[in-house]
């Protein structure tokens, strides 16, 4: 069921267009994460949803409810803001009290459904306190409480995870996608963040300068992106590029990358390419490791020796830089044993991982 | 030696203003208490001791009496004035309008006048025979009066309406800076939780800036205790004292009066006035600080 339908939405401030004819369609349940770089769209398209932006052309549904002209209030949602937004001169519990209180709801009702939240985000103790008494993962759980205690059909996440710091960021990361597991309450959630976008979204949208780029769950736009900016924006370390040609023989295709010829018949291409095409393919740091010997299950073994340039230690891995040809790729290798600079090694590309994109459109072959 | 100055470098450095102020400002009115513990006449002597007796004739002069409740009610009227309406226009110039800055710009613009010109100009609109008293009545509205400058009783409010039309554009570009200064998701916030504008601006907004509140208090009742100049271009005193303020009767007692005394009494009490306003300030803005 169809909860949430944005239709052919335009924004414009002036003649600077900041949404382009955006179509999208939340299931109920779903949690949606807006992804992009800053200045994308974003959140300026959260925010017509929320209606706190008036839309230039389009409709938006809320179950079912044209709500394109509705006031924020009557929408049925509730968000949560990156700055939290608390009232500072309330209370914790006259923060979570006061929305309810405005729609005239009795505060017998209203306390012990504040009570019960508060319980669930574990800040019950905290309830008489001012929010500067606060520290920022409280707040945080605070500003979530405040959109739980309302009930909306809808809640809308503006980046909220990012004024806090990396530790606590997972930690409240887990807490939402727990807080959605059992609520099932459809969310859109908005992030620069890729690692939030992967973890929380059952859907993903990848935008960029007004424009929807990809739409679909983390893992397939995280290895088959539409284009090489999905495929740049997504991954760290990114993505290896490789600039080459097209090459068609007798029925086998392959990528002419200068160094080598990446053997391309497993390649489910969405169109059909042509011999000489200039392309770049894409191949994740992952799926370039030190050969083992036996290929990845269902595909064919694919091995060049490299000769390793640099290291980068992470921790879990080690990223090594190798040299192929005139370019440059990165593999992510184990840290035991570590790879000596120089020194040639054998590496097996995981070729079913592959992404080839037409290197003059960019787009997915 | 060497050491000597650098250790204690940053003192030499302070020591010349502190010295400077040491004299002419605790100095001085040190000597203000000594001159209001005699009978100095023109000139100060300080061979007539006579204790607290220039208090006690300070506080049994009835112009003085006027002088000093003038201050009361034109500084109590004053703040409310000014800041109540300074708030309004600063909200109505807080709603994203069209041609903000030329707003701000006429509501500022009375700040840059001295007070004497705004007492000059006032003078001139009040004044029955010339100025808005006249405009009016040759509009055709002959029994109009506006005879504030001359009725005793309602005298004090042309002193409010000139002070309010020099202050009001400090008071609205501090509550401009304070509205701005909050956060827009706030607004935002509020705009889901589904609460109307005026119930975010009085329970959320205006608790938001209890500090500025406290800043305008502050500086627009030491202005009040200062008022001297307004007074002295708008009504001189008049009608007769009914518009004194302390500053003019010190002013007036020191030098027309000859009563150096009296004036230096009226001094301290004054000085006292200004620490009962700025001691609870000071007290909460450390213990904020602490």
């Amino acid at each position: 069921m169809i909860d949430i339908r944005i239709s052919d939405c335009n924004k414009s401030y002036g003649t600077l267009k900041v949404l382009k004819n955006i179509d999208l369609e939340i299931e109920r349940g779903e949690f949606i994460v807006l992804l992009g770089p800053s200045g994308c769209g974003k959140s300026t398209l959260l925010h017509i949803v929320a209606g706190l932006d008036r839309l230039t052309s389009g409709t938006i549904e809320i179950g079912g409810r044209d709500v394109t002209d509705v006031e924020p209030k009557d929408r049925d949602i509730a968000m949560v803001f990156q700055s939290y937004a608390l009232y500072p001169t309330m209370s914790v519990r006259r923060n979570m009290e006061f929305g309810l209180r405005m729609r005239g709801k009795p505060l017998s009702e209203i306390r012990p459904l504040v009570e019960e939240k508060a319980r669930m985000l574990h800040i019950d103790h905290l309830l008489d306190r001012r929010p500067s008494q606060l520290s920022g993962g409280q707040r945080q759980r605070v500003a979530i409480g405040r959109a739980l205690v309302r009930d909306p059909k809808v809640f809308l996440f503006d980046e909220p995870l990012s004024n806090l710091d990396a530790k606590l960021r997972a930690s409240m990361r887990t807490e939402i996608k727990k807080l959605h597991q059992s609520l099932g309450t459809t969310a859109i959630y908005v992030t620069h963040d890729q690692l939030e976008a992967m973890t929380l979204a059952t859907r993903m949208v990848v935008m960029k300068a007004g424009e929807i780029q990809q739409v679909g769950k983390p893992e397939e736009v995280y290895h088959r992106p539409v284009n090489l900016f999905v495929a740049d924006f997504l991954g760290n370390p990114g993505m290896n590029f490789m600039r080459g040609q097209i090459r068609l023989d007798g029925g086998r295709v392959s990528a002419d990358v200068g160094a080598a010829m990446l053997p391309l018949d497993g390649y489910a291409f969405a169109m059909p390419p042509s011999d000489g095409q200039a392309v770049v393919v894409g191949l994740r740091p992952e799926s370039v490791q030190p050969a083992t010997g036996q290929a990845p299950a269902g595909s064919e073994p694919f091995v060049l020796t490299l000769k390793p340039l640099l290291t980068e230690h992470t921790g879990s891995d080690n990223l090594v830089v190798l040299e192929m040809g005139d370019q440059e790729i990165v593999g992510k290798f184990p840290t035991d044993p570590p790879p000596k600079l120089g020194e040639p090694v054998t590496v097996g590309f995981d070729l079913s991982r592959l992404s080839v994109f037409d290197a003059a459109t960019e787009r997915r072959l | 030696m060497r050491r000597f100055f650098q250790r204690h470098v940053s003192q030499i450095a302070l020591s010349p203003s502190l010295a400077l102020i040491a004299i002419f400002l605790y100095g001085f009115i040190g000597y203000t208490v000594a001159v209001s513990t005699t009978t100095s006449k023109a000139f100060p002597r300080f061979d007539n001791f006579v204790g607290l007796e220039q208090y006690w004739r300070l506080f049994h002069t009835p112009r003085w009496h006027v002088a000093f409740t003038n201050m009361f009610l034109f500084g109590g009227l004053f703040l409310l004035v000014t800041i109540s309406l300074g708030l309004i226009i600063a909200i109505l110039i807080d709603q994203r309008i069209r041609a903000e800055s030329f707003f701000r710009s006429i509501v500022m613009y009375p700040m840059a006048m001295s007070f004497v010109v705004t007492g000059i100009i006032w003078q001139w609109l009040l004044n029955p025979t010339l100025g808005i008293e006249v405009m009016v009545h040759q509009l055709g509205f002959e029994s109009f009066r506006l005879d504030w400058l001359t009725n005793p009783n309602t005298v004090i409010w042309a002193l409010v309406i000139a002070a309010f039309w020099q202050g009001c554009g400090l008071v609205m570009a501090l509550f401009l800076a304070g509205l701005r200064g909050i956060d827009e998701d706030i607004w935002k916030a509020a705009a889901v939780d589904g609460i109307p504008a005026w119930r975010v601006y009085v329970f959320i907004v205006i608790p938001m800036l209890a500090p500025v509140f406290l800043t305008v208090v502050v500086l627009l009742s030491l202005s009040i205790v200062r008022a001297f100049d307004l007074v002295v271009a708008l009504t001189n005193g008049g009608p007769g004292v009914s518009s004194d303020l302390p500053s003019v009767f010190m002013f007036d007692m020191a030098f027309r009066r000859t009563n150096l005394g009296l004036s230096a009494a009226s001094a301290v009490v004054m000085l006292g006035t200004v620490l009962a306003i700025l001691i609870p300030y000071l007290y909460a803005e450390t213990r904020e600080r602490a």
